[in-house]
Order: structure tokens, then C-alpha cells, then sequence
């Protein structure tokens, strides 16, 4: 039997050929044990102890302001309008400090602040869940770099995404349903699909966009006049026709890993409407998640589906909200994006916690990067926003063994920079990897001469969010 | 090749120790010997700890216990004798002197209750850690810094020793680096080739490929496969030269040739296919597959680059013309000073233009600094298969690519601004159906434009009535600009939040049209030599006035930071190769510094004869398309890290024969096809012993099997179904699309990226893939899943990964579904006395071979079966959209608003056979052409 190239074995969106070994594939000894597993996507051991199976990633593209959501300073509405003699950031000129047009309260038992527009996060039973942490410092300014580092590690686009290094450490519950799942709104985010790629690794672990109008995943039915029953007939055929061709080539073991493929595709036909059927969901909960308010329902609906993917054994779900890059109008601009997001988000979390899905689901909420205290005027105007910031920014987690109804880290009094438990980027990734039962440093893939890994280079544990 | 390149440190150490010496012998004769014992008398600890065991301390744990003394992790500083019998936090010492079981240093690195150094990929080796042990076994010593110098000088005064070799270079930032020893097999492309004698070897009738590729098969005793049959090797020869299959009467043709005279009938075909005008397309997509194609510019705005269109025909031209290689390079890295007025050799550089880059949001330095980083790295991964990024930051861990090297490299590129440049276009270019295409985004602008000025209008009118009411004079938007808020009106002044929004993204709709617009202007994507100065990715034209003094101040930068210059840069090569830039001086690596030519030193540099790594480079690429591995298998990576050579003498053999017959790609492949090794069956003798001795089929006993690539299965099945226009070159053709994706939005700054719209006519659209358009921020779903490279990064060689979404785009998608509704209107319109021979036509045109009877039976019963089936299902017509509805969420409100966007190619829109356009019959017989491009045997060439 001629061996195939690697990279010819490797079916998709998971298989049940069992006979084929998988040995460069696995360059660390993270999956020297997996070796005999012929289907990358199967679930791995994993070396650590694992508090988290799966993660919810819920990231704001445009920047949330921490000023305006969890990281509220008095001393910034003191100053709100007064000259700001920054000098960091994007924007030159004159420039003016901007307060909250948001009041703020503590909240639920732990008594974390957030602003007003949280309501329904703001019910103690949400907001005792959260870990907020106010210490993470990010590095590109820019939307797309900025987007491409929380969700690659590397601001230069190309590198795997979050998702694909999780299910490549970990593989995937289910093998008729992809392991990595993004949902983004109507428009692609910045930087578009790099946000969710493979990059380097095999193809299998590239994150899959669930498509929230028309079907769900490309050209996953056939035209209209085709019935099931004609699917069924045309794959006898081409098996035929296949299996013939098989015959006169013994040595080629790639012609049945893609016959297989088309029969997992004919299952995932299946399989895949089925979990985004939402109207399945009891009525009380599809209220709960906001799907019956115009605002709410688009975000809703993904975070419900967040729920059934994870459910089902996805491992990385990832919901993008877009518009938080407010450099003017912060008030409307951020009041309606959290009104959109808030109602859904404390429904998930609360759905999770009455199914036992919290303990092992870590739920991140994100942005790119922060926003300023202060802001330039716009055309010669006094525009009440905000510019973009990478000293400081504001992210939160639930569930999946991080501490429950705490702060970590802080800025300093208005929330310029970050000054307690700073950390980069990478180190919230090593961090989560960390709760996924992975090690950053031995999680690698050997690619163009040398071992690549999420932190690029290696980064720290920030121990304070782990419970 | 130490010995006759000038290593000035290293001569001049070496000279100091010999001065030493006689020094010694001269002041006291009689003491000679004894004074050459002091000299050389190095304990063995102190030799161990010099060369052996402080390097590893430097490499594995300095990082974290040493160099910045604000952050020594574990309170714990190992960069003295001291600190490590202090030892860190705990206030034990980690050194216990003699006793390595007790010396906690002992036990980290053994991994032995810590783990140190953390990474799993750090970890140190058991020789490492074995010199450890020895040394504070023998005491720990650690000699003061002049025995240290004393032991190294004496080391690095030998070139080659069992550790390996040193290689002269322009230097490291330390000493350790400049003298480290490489093992001879991670240099062996750093060094010159060595041409064995083939004919010496083989027998008169041998070919001289099939003698390297004997050698080994030999030696492991693997029965080689015998030839392939004919029609195997007529498709594998078609696929390989065009990417195309053979027709059914090139076949029978090719059949007659072959009865009559096998060899001869062979080489005919292949010079045939090398002669067809598709040779270039296929080759030449290789060539924008390593230089990363697109044509728009990634980042933010993802702008069009209009006239890229220009430099992937040059290439194919390229290709087609046999133009030597070493020409082909010169001229994309200086065709601009090389033939200056020649537009050909303008648009050539347009390889200089191929990586992402975009200016929005970044300061300026640090654009300049991406594009410059992006060249060096570039440059050196196709021309040299040398990635360079790993010595932007530190002296090359693995490589004698000292970090100098990388900012000679960067500042031979510092004088070179990307533009767009004049090239009036030349007779051979394609420009047919540019006044109707032009039109089209005409009609885009004009719509845009007046979208625009309606708000703006209504924005003027409130400013009228504001000043009015306020009893000031008017002011145009402009004029107000400085003016104090008190004096003016609001910003946006009467507009709605939805109004707000779709300025923006009207105004930037102006922008993308007059952009496209310039598809059509002899202009190409280029570069030209000047001062730095403001750029805007938007709109880049060479600067108005060139200083011709200027010339731009490089530094060596410490990790890579614009923030950290350690030692100024002069342009230069890369030493490690041992190939000076002139004649010995005194820098041989020195390019010259002017504002103009750097670049064209460079090139020639790269295109010399005597370059041991771009030839090899390329020649390595051709045996690898050619047999789906490269002789080295990382083709991009010629370092320690990449792949060794399989066939390290053929490989040297090969390319010494390409550079004597001046550097002609067409010669080597004849030279490769004709060997018996390219002609063999892809069907082992031994499956059995062959999967077991040669997994990897890198001996290639049998010839390795392959799928085909995206371009090809879409041009391949555009072929057999009668569609495919060859028409070659011009602006980029538009396929139709899956419309969801072609719909989909797509965030750029401000606004939402423009639909794909597909050509207009069938004969505009269905072209070969290679003229499709390119966009970094949306690639065509069909090319994507089946394994389009990601076009930020080159592409050495293609992915095959078989995952599920292929097969839901090959079954389901409308494009497969068109394309197989056209296969069958062109089986009835060649067939039409009957459904069996449809059968028979179309897997003869879809194989290549006639059906055999089960399948004749088997097909044929489906066909009837289908043909019941859609006389009961009709499809539904489906209307093109003229125009989409977007929505976008406004920033200053967070509210979502709409706009429209006009879709004005189906104005006037000829469609392809749709389903619902065709009666039952061609539905049951498409359901049959579908199955035919599905099935294995159409997807693999053997």
C-alpha cells in the first residue's frame, strides 16, 4: 500500500476510518498517545486536569469600553470635558476627557460594578458568576490586527484561531457536527475568516461558520428538486462507480477516506438541521433569550444555538456582536449594543448553570482591544466617544473553573491603563488553554522550521482567575 | 569555505593568540615548551564550563535568570558562580559543588521535581544535561572572563572539529553566535554544488535521473514500478504540463504515436504540451502560488489592487516564453532598473507588490517598517527558499543568517516605494471588452456618487437654514471646518443616524469605483526608488519630486523594534552563503548605497551562477510540482529546519545542468519527463514491502498519486462539459459564485465591501481559474474548499486534505449543478440517437477510456431511473437579484440602517443552462455527468 501524503488522511469534520496512523501529525507528545487514532477530530486525553470541555466566546468587534461597562471611575466624569494631555494613542491634536454617560452600581452578592445599561447580567444570580478581569493589556490599535491577536495570537493574520488549536489538543465530542463553530452577524468581522482559520494546521481544524440566514453551512442541501431519496440513489451510484475504481487501486488508501466523506456528509445533512432548530426549545426559554424582542433576537438565537452546540459536544463556539466602535455617540452607540447582547447573555448563562453546563463551559465575553478615557474632536467637533486603546481593556469570564463573583486586576483612576495583574493577550490565552486541561507550551505544531504555539512564544498563567 | 573568505574577527583573534605565543617563546626561549603549556593549559572543567556549559546557560536560561536584571523570574540570577550557589527565592543554593544528584540545577533540567526550562521544546537534550552534571561534578569553576576568552579563542581559531563546522559570515551580535558550529547536513545548501560524474555511473542507456534515483532503490532493494500504461500517462503528462485533461482524441492519437514508437511518441507529447499556451497558466500559478497573488491588498480596506491583472499575465508570459529563471527573478526584483523604460520589466515588479499592507490606522513608521519586513522575508522564501523572519528579531538560531544579514537585506529594499507606476500597455496584453467593462463600473461610481451628494445636499441645505436662523453668512462644509463650534452647525447637521451612516459608506464606494476604474489605465502595481514620505494605501503614486540625495539611515533593530537601533545597517547579502557581492574587499557583503540600484546588485547577486541557493531553489520547486515532493520537501526552506535532500546529488547534479544550460525551466522538465522514474506506474511492484521500507514514497519506486488542485477541477470539468473560453489574459474574470457568499457582507472601514458580481456572459465567466479574481478578504468558496491556499502567506505546496464540505460543494453547489446541466447538453448535442451512447460519450470524456459493462449497465439504469424522476420534479426558476439590501450597524448610534446596492451586471445578464431551463432528460442525464465529476477517478491523476 503506498502511503498517502499526510495531509491526505485527514477527513474533515471527523470520520470513523480507524486504520490509518496519524504519526506526523502529532509532533508533541501531547498526541504521541493519540497515535493510534486515525480521526483527528476524536476526543484527547488531556495532560493537565481539565475544569473546561468547552468554551462560549462571545467577543464585541469594535472595542467595548471598559469605562462604560465593567470597569466604571468617578474620577473620569470629574474630568468630563476637561483638556486631557494624553499623549498615547492613534489620534493627534487636541483632545478632551470624556465621562460616562452611564451611572453605575454594584451588583449581585460580590458586588461587581457594572454599568446601568446591565440589566438583566446585573440579576445576582448572572452576575455572582462572573470573573471580570480589568488587567489585560492588548497590542495593535488597529481593528483587524486587533481582532486577529484575541483570536490568533498573532496580529498578522494567517495563524490558527482559538478554536482550532482547542480541537486540535482536544478533538471533538461529536463527530457529526464540526468541533469549532463561529456564528457572526449578517456581516463577516474584520479581518473576516483569519479570525477563525486553520492557518497552519490541518484543514480539520478550521473553524466552521454556522450560517444564521439561509443554510446553515454552504451547499449543505442540494437544489430543491433534488429529494433525499435522489441523494440517496446518486451516493449508491458514485460508491459504484468508486468502489470499482478502488479495486483497480489497492495502493491509493485515500480513494475510502473520501468515499467516507461524502457518507458523513449525507449524516451531517441530518445531524445539522436538527441542532439549529431552535423552535424545538421550549417557549418560556426562547422568551428568556430575548428571541421575541427585535433587538435581541438576532444575538439570542446564537446564543441558544451556543447552548445546543456545546450541548452536542462542540468544543469552541465562538458569537461575534458587531458596532461597539463607538468614537462618538458613545451613549446611544453603547446603550443599544449592550441592550442587544445583555438579555441573551444572562439567558446562557443561566441556561447553562440549570443544565449543569457551567461547571465544564467557560464563557468569555471580549472585545479587541479598549477604549480611551478621553477623545479628539471630530471634524472641529466636540464628539463624546471614545478612541481606541490598548492599555486597557475590560473582558469577563463565566463558569469553566475560573473564580465566581470576582474582579481581577485594575486600571488606574481613569481607566487609561491597566496597573494590577497585567497581563497580555497571550496570557489569557494560556490561561484558557490552562482551563481546557492544555499546556501552551506543549500544545505545538512543527511549521516552517520551528514549533509554533498560540502564545507565539510562551506566556504566563494568570493564576487569580482560576478558582 | 572559510578558508578564502575573509573572517576579519576571526583572523584577527587568531592573530592575537599566535602573537601570544611568540610573545612568550621570544622572552624566554628556552621556556617554549613550558610556555605554550601556560597558554594551553586549560583545565577540563573550565574548557567544559567555556564551551560547553555557559553557552547552554545563555541559550536556556538567561532569558528568564538573567539578561534584564528588573525581571529575574524566582528572584533566582544564574549569571554568576555566586547567584547559583545563592540560588533564588527558596535561599537554597543550586549548585551543590561535586554533588550534581544534590544540586536542584541538576534536577531542573533533568526535569526531576521542577521543569526547567519550562517548554517541552526547550528542554535540554541528555548530552546537555550530562555536561552539566559533569561540571559540578568537577567542582563547578567558573573561570574569570580571561580564561573564558583565552578557551574560546582557541576554539574558534578551528574551523572544523567533531562539533561541527563554523561558517564565515558578516558576524553575529555576539561572539558566541559568529563562532558556533553548524553539522555539515543543516549547511548543505549554504554550500557550493557538487556535480557528480554522472556518466561515469551509468550505463550508455541509463538516463541520468533514473541512475541517482537507482542508486537508492538499490540499496534498499525495491523493485521499481514498471512503466505506465499509455493512457495514464498521456493524463498524468496533461494534468502535470497544462492542468488540463486530454481530450478523447488526443488520447486515440497519442495511442497511434505510442503503438508505433513508444519513446518517441513520449518526448512528441511532451514537447507538444510544453508548447501549448496553457503550459503558462499552469506553471505560472505555481509561481503566484510561493508569491502570494491577490489582487487586493488585505488589511482594513482590502483595497483593489487594479493592475495586478498585469504582473500574473508577465508570469504566465513568462512561463510560456522559457525565459531564463535567472532573468525572470532579475526582473521582478529590479526590472525597473534594469530596462527602465521597458514596461514589461515594470510590471515585473510587481512581485515586490504581492503582500498584504494596508495604511489605515497604522502609524507610519511602522507601515513602512511591515512593508519593508514583508520584502525581506519574501524575497528570501522564493528566491532563496531562505524565510527570513526568524533573523529579523536575534542572530538565526538555527542558520548562519546573522541578524545583520536580514537588515542588509532590509536596507538594500529601504530606497524601494510601492506605487502605482505608468507601463503603457504592451501588444501582447489583453484588453478586449474594456469599454464594456469599464462602463459597468461607471454606472457603480455615477450611482455611488450621487447617493453621496444627495445627503450631502440635504447636510448643505439644514447648514443654509442654520446660518440663516443665526444670522451669519454661509459657510461650505470645508470653510467651517476651523471655524468655533458657536460659529457653525452641528456636525451632520439634519441628518437622520441613517443618513450619517450612509454618507460613509457612499463616500467610500467613490473610492472602490474610481479605484477599479483604474483597471483600465496603463498603469501597473510597481515600485520605484525614492524618499520616504507620506502614504496613504488609498491612492499610492510615486512621489512628485524624487530627492536624489536622500538616502535612508538603517539600523540592525533589537527585537525587531523601530525602538531599539543597536548598530547602524548597510545594504548587503547573505554572507552564510559564502557568494561576495564583487571582487574580494574589504566588505565583501556590502550592496552598494545609493538611492538607486540596490536593488538591481541585489538581484544579480541572487540570479549568479555561483549562488548555491536560488538555483537550487527553483530546480528543487520543478522536481517537486512534477512529482508532488520536492527532493527537499520543504521548498520554501532550504535551513536546518527544513527538510534534508532526499537525493542530495541528484539535486546538485539537476540544477549544475540547468545553470550550464542557462537556466531553462522548459529542458529540465523534458529532462525529468523522460526519465523512467516520471514515467513509472503509480502501482507498487510490493505494496506490502514498499509502504514498510518507504512509507513516504521519497524513492520513488512507484510515481506518487495526486488529487487535483481547485484551479484544475474547476478548469477540468469547464473543459469536459464544452464551456471552457481559453482565451488568455486581462482583467480578472468574475465566476459565478454560491450567491449566498456572493451576497454576503463583508466589514471594511466604514463600510461593507462590495458583492461579487459575476462577468456578464458565459464566455467572459467561464475562463480558467487562474484569471479569476482574488480577493484576500473573500476567496471563491468553490477554489477555498478544495484547498486554496491562504493568499497571506506563500504557498510552497498544496494541501489535499479530503474534509466534508467538499463533497457538499461538489454534490449540492449551484456551480457543480451548471456545470453538469452543460455536460449533458453537450453528450445529447454530440449523441443524439440514443441514452446508451450518452452513457458511453460521457465517461469517455470524462475518463479518457470507454465504460466497461457494469457501469455501462449500472449508469444507464440510473439514467432511466432519473429520467422517471425528474418528468415528476420540476425545478423552480430562480431570479437574479439587480439589486441587495444591506444593513450595517451605524457606530455613532448602534442602530442598524440599510442601503442599497446596486447590482447592475444583471441588467443585462446572459446566465448559463439552468436546470429549470432544460427538460427531464438532461436533468437525469446531469445527475450522471455530476456523479462522473465526483467520482474518484476524475479527481485523481495516477
Amino acid at each position: 500500500m503506498t502511503t498517502i501524503p499526510r495531509r491526505d488522511f485527514l477527513f474533515g469534520l471527523g470520520s470513523s476510518l480507524g486504520a490509518l496512523a496519524l504519526t506526523d501529525l502529532c509532533a508533541t507528545d501531547l498526541c504521541a498517545t493519540e497515535q493510534s487514532t486515525a480521526n483527528p477530530l476524536a476526543p484527547k486525553s488531556t495532560l493537565l486536569p481539565a475544569k473546561a470541555k468547552a468554551v462560549i466566546m462571545l467577543f464585541m468587534e469594535g472595542g467595548p469600553s471598559q469605562a462604560d461597562t465593567f470597569d466604571p471611575k468617578t474620577k473620569l466624569n470629574e474630568l468630563h470635558l476637561t483638556e486631557s494631555t494624553r499623549t498615547k494613542g492613534l489620534e493627534t491634536g487636541k483632545r478632551f476627557y470624556v465621562g460616562s454617560p452611564f451611572k453605575s452600581r454594584k451588583v449581585g452578592n460580590a458586588g461587581i460594578e457594572m454599568s446601568e445599561p446591565w440589566k438583566f447580567l446585573a440579576a445576582p444570580e448572572v452576575a455572582d458568576e462572573l470573573c471580570v478581569y480589568r488587567g489585560c493589556k492588548a497590542e495593535s490599535l488597529n481593528h483587524p490586527e486587533a481582532l486577529l491577536h484575541m483570536n490568533t495570537g498573532s496580529r498578522l493574520g494567517g495563524d490558527p484561531g482559538f478554536g482550532a488549536w482547542a480541537t486540535y489538543g482536544l478533538g471533538s465530542f461529536n463527530q457529526n457536527l464540526p468541533g469549532y463553530v463561529v456564528m457572526t452577524e449578517l456581516a463577516l468581522p474584520q479581518a473576516g475568516p483569519a479570525n477563525w482559520t486553520n492557518g497552519f494546521l490541518p484543514a480539520h481544524f478550521q473553524g466552521t461558520r454556522l450560517r444564521s440566514t439561509g443554510s446553515p453551512l454552504l451547499d449543505l442541501n442540494p437544489p430543491s428538486y433534488k429529494s433525499r431519496e435522489h441523494q440517496r440513489k446518486a451516493l449508491d451510484q458514485l460508491a459504484m462507480l468508486n468502489s470499482q475504481h478502488a479495486e483497480q487501486h489497492p495502493e491509493h488508501a485515500a480513494l475510502s477516506a473520501r468515499m467516507e466523506s461524502y457518507e458523513l456528509a449525507y449524516r451531517m445533512q441530518m445531524s445539522v438541521p436538527g441542532i439549529i432548530d431552535i423552535d424545538s426549545e421550549p417557549r418560556h426559554l426562547q422568551q428568556a433569550y430575548g428571541l421575541e424582542r427585535k433587538e435581541t433576537a438576532a444575538f439570542g438565537r446564537q446564543c441558544l444555538m451556543a447552548r445546543r452546540l456545546v450541548e452536542q459536544g462542540v468544543r469552541f463556539v465562538q458569537i461575534f456582536s458587531g458596532g461597539w466602535d463607538s468614537h462618538d455617540y458613545i451613549e446611544q452607540g453603547h446603550s443599544s449594543r449592550i441592550n442587544s447582547v445583555d438579555q441573551p447573555i444572562a439567558a446562557l448563562i443561566k441556561d447553562l448553570k440549570s443544565r449543569g453546563l457551567l461547571d465544564d463551559t467557560l464563557v468569555v465575553w471580549t472585545g479587541e482591544f479598549g477604549r480611551t478615557p478621553d477623545n479628539n474632536y471630530r471634524g472641529g467637533v466636540t464628539a463624546l466617544g471614545r478612541g481606541h486603546n490598548v492599555d486597557a481593556m475590560n473582558m469577563w469570564f463565566a463558569g469553566g473553573g475560573t473564580k465566581r463573583g470576582t474582579v481581577v486586576g485594575a486600571t488606574d483612576d481613569i481607566a487609561a491603563e491597566a496597573v494590577e495583574v497585567v497581563h497580555p493577550i497571550r496570557d489569557v490565552h494560556v490561561t484558557m488553554l490552562n482551563l481546557l486541561g492544555l499546556d501552551d507550551n506543549k500544545l505545538t505544531y512543527f511549521h516552517a522550521g520551528r514549533f509554533k504555539q498560540l502564545s507565539q512564544f510562551g506566556g504566563e498563567l494568570i493564576p487569580e482567575i482560576i478558582a | 569555505m572559510i578558508s578564502h573568505d575573509a573572517n576579519r574577527r576571526g583572523s584577527l583573534t587568531f592573530v592575537c593568540y599566535i602573537l601570544v605565543c611568540l610573545l612568550c617563546s621570544q622572552a624566554k626561549a628556552a621556556d617554549k615548551t613550558m610556555a605554550t603549556k601556560v597558554v594551553l593549559r586549560d583545565a577540563p572543567a573550565d574548557r567544559l564550563f567555556t564551551l560547553r556549559v555557559l553557552p547552554l546557560l545563555k541559550i536556556k536560561c538567561f532569558g528568564c535568570h538573567g539578561t534584564d536584571p528588573d525581571d529575574v523570574r524566582g528572584d533566582y540570577d544564574i549569571r554568576s558562580r555566586e547567584g547559583l550557589l545563592k540560588g533564588g527565592e527558596s535561599e537554597e543554593p543550586s549548585v551543590v559543588p561535586g554533588k550534581p544528584a544534590e544540586s536542584p540545577l541538576y534536577q531542573a533540567v533533568m526535569w526531576d521535581g521542577i521543569e526547567m526550562p519550562p517548554k517541552e521544546n526547550d528542554r535540554l537534550t541528555r548530552t546537555e544535561t550530562e555536561y552539566i552534571r559533569q561540571w559540578i561534578a568537577a567542582g563547578a569553576p567558573w573561570p574569570d572572563a580571561e580564561t573564558q576568552l583565552k578557551i574560546q579563542q582557541r576554539e574558534w581559531s578551528v574551523v572544523e572539529n567533531e562539533d561541527g563546522v563554523i561558517v564565515a559570515t558578516s558576524g553575529g551580535l555576539a561572539d558566541d553566535w559568529t563562532y558556533r558550529r553548524y553539522r555539515a547536513e543543516d549547511i548543505w545548501a549554504f554550500q557550493p554544488l557538487k556535480k557528480t560524474d554522472v556518466e561515469q555511473a551509468a550505463t550508455a542507456e541509463q538516463h541520468p535521473i533514473d541512475v541517482f534515483i537507482g542508486q537508492r532503490l538499490q540499496e534498499t532493494e525495491l523493485q521499481s514500478a514498471p512503466t505506465a500504461d499509455f493512457r495514464t500517462l498521456i493524463r498524468r503528462a496533461a494534468y502535470d504540463l497544462t492542468g488540463l485533461p486530454p481530450t478523447p482524441n488526443e488520447i486515440i492519437e497519442f495511442q497511434q504515436a505510442w503503438d508505433q514508437n513508444a519513446d518517441r511518441a513520449w518526448s512528441d507529447l511532451v514537447t507538444r504540451l510544453l508548447n501549448s499556451q496553457h503550459y503558462g497558466e499552469r506553471w505560472g500559478q505555481h509561481w503566484l502560488d510561493v508569491v502570494r497573488y491577490a489582487d487586493t491588498a488585505g488589511f482594513s480596506n482590502d483595497y483593489e489592487r487594479s493592475n495586478a491583472w498585469r504582473y500574473r499575465d508577465y508570469v504566465i508570459r513568462s512561463f510560456n516564453d522559457d525565459k531564463p529563471y535567472n532573468q525572470f527573478v532579475m526582473e521582478q526584483i529590479a526590472g525597473d532598473e534594469l530596462r527602465p523604460d521597458d514596461p514589461e520589466a515594470t510590471i515585473a515588479t510587481g512581485m515586490l507588490r504581492m503582500g498584504p499592507w494596508g495604511t489605515a490606522m497604522v502609524p507610519q513608521a511602522e507601515a513602512r517598517q511591515l512593508y519593508l519586513d514583508d520584502l525581506v522575508h519574501n524575497v528570501g522564501q522564493s528566491f532563496l527558499s531562505m524565510p527570513m523572519r526568524c533573523c529579523k528579531c536575534h542572530d538565526h538560531k538555527f542558520d548562519p543568517l546573522p541578524t545583520r544579514d536580514y537588515y542588509g537585506l532590509y536596507a538594500a529594499f529601504a530606497t524601494t516605494q510601492p506605487a502605482e507606476v505608468d507601463a503603457p500597455f504592451l501588444p501582447e496584453e489583453n484588453r478586449s471588452g474594456f469599454a464594456e467593462k469599464r462602463k459597468l463600473v461607471a454606472e457603480l461610481l455615477e450611482f455611488a456618487t450621487a447617493e453621496r451628494d444627495k445627503v450631502v445636499n440635504k447636510q448643505e441645505t439644514a447648514a443654509r437654514k442654520w446660518y440663516a436662523d443665526h444670522d451669519l453668512p454661509y459657510r461650505s462644509e470645508n470653510a467651517r471646518k476651523n471655524d468655533p463650534e458657536t460659529m457653525k452647525p452641528p456636525r451632520h447637521v439634519g441628518l437622520t443616524p441613517e443618513e450619517k451612516g450612509i454618507l460613509k459608506v457612499r463616500e467610500q464606494d467613490v473610492w472602490i469605483w474610481e479605484r477599479r476604474l483604474e483597471r483600465y489605465e496603463p498603469l501597473a502595481q510597481g515600485v520605484y526608488n525614492g524618499q520616504d514620505d507620506f502614504k496613504n494605501d488609498r491612492r499610492l503614486r510615486p512621489a512628485k519630486k524624487i530627492n536624489a540625495d536622500w538616502r535612508p539611515v538603517n539600523f540592525i533593530l533589537g527585537g525587531g523594534s523601530l525602538e531599539a537601533p543597536l548598530k547602524p545597517a548597510e545594504p548587503g547579502v547573505l554572507s552564510g552563503t559564502g557568494l561576495p557581492v564583487a571582487a574580494p574587499s574589504n566588505e565583501p557583503w556590502r550592496l552598494p548605497s545609493d538611492l538607486q540600484g540596490r536593488r538591481l546588485a541585489l538581484a544579480r547577486w541572487i540570479a549568479n551562477d555561483r549562488n548555491p541557493l536560488t538555483a537550487r531553489s527553483i530546480v528543487n520547486r520543478i522536481w517537486q510540482y512534477h512529482f508532488s515532493n520536492g527532493i527537499v520537501r520543504t521548498a520554501n526552506n532550504f535551513g536546518a529546519k527544513g527538510s534534508k535532500p532526499t537525493h542530495p546529488a541528484l539535486l546538485d547534479w539537476l540544477t549544475a545542468d540547468f545553470i550550464e544550460n542557462g537556466w531553462k525551466i522548459k529542458r529540465l522538465h523534458q529532462l525529468i519527463m523522460s526519465s523512467e522514474t516520471y514515467r513509472r506506474s503509480s502501482r507498487p511492484v510490493d505494496p506490502r514491502k514498499q509502504a514498510t521500507v518507504d512509507s513516504n514514497n521519497e524513492l520513488l519506486a512507484s510515481f506518487p498519486t495526486r488529487r487535483l488542485t481547485a484551479e484544475e477541477l474547476r478548469d477540468a470539468t469547464l473543459l469536459v462539459s464544452g464551456e471552457l473560453n481559453p482565451t488568455q489574459g486581462g482583467v480578472p474574470i468574475m465566476p459565478e459564485i454560491n450567491m449566498e457568499v456572493a451576497l454576503q457582507p463583508r466589514m471594511i472601514q466604514f463600510s461593507i465591501a462590495p458583492a461579487h458580481q459575476p462577468s456578464r456572459t458565459p464566455e467572459e465567466r467561464n475562463r480558467r481559474s487562474i484569471y479569476t479574481y482574488r480577493v484576500r478578504g473573500q476567496a471563491d468558496p468553490f477554489l477555498e474548499v478544495m484547498n486554496l491556499p491562504n493568499p497571506n502567506e506563500s504557498c510552497e505546496v498544496r494541501d489535499s486534505a479530503a474534509v466534508t464540505p467538499q463533497a457538499f460543494t461538489l454534490m449540492n453547489s449551484d456551480v457543480m449543478t451548471d456545470r453538469s446541466i452543460a455536460f449533458a447538453l453537450r453528450v445529447q448535442q454530440e449523441e443524439p440517437s440514443g441514452t446508451g451512447n450518452w452513457i458511453r460519450r460521457a465517461v469517455q470524456l470524462a475518463y479518457g477510456r470507454m465504460p466497461t459493462s457494469n457501469e455501462q449497465k449500472t449508469l444507464h439504469a440510473y439514467l432511466t431511473e432519473m429520467q422517471g424522476y425528474h418528468k415528476e420534479n420540476r425545478p423552480e426558476p430562480v431570479e437574479y437579484p439587480i439589486q441587495v439590501v444591506r444593513s450595517l450597524v451605524e457606530e455613532f448610534t448602534g442602530e442598524p440602517f440599510e442601503f442599497v446596492e446596486r447590482l447592475n451586471v444583471y441588467d443585462n445578464y446572459v446566465p448559463d443552462s439552468k436546470p429549470w431551463t432544460v427538460d427531464a432528460d438532461t436533468r437525469a442525464l446531469a445527475d450522471v455527468c455530476l456523479l462522473l465529476f465526483n467520482s474518484n477517478e476524475f479527481l485523481y491523476v495516477y
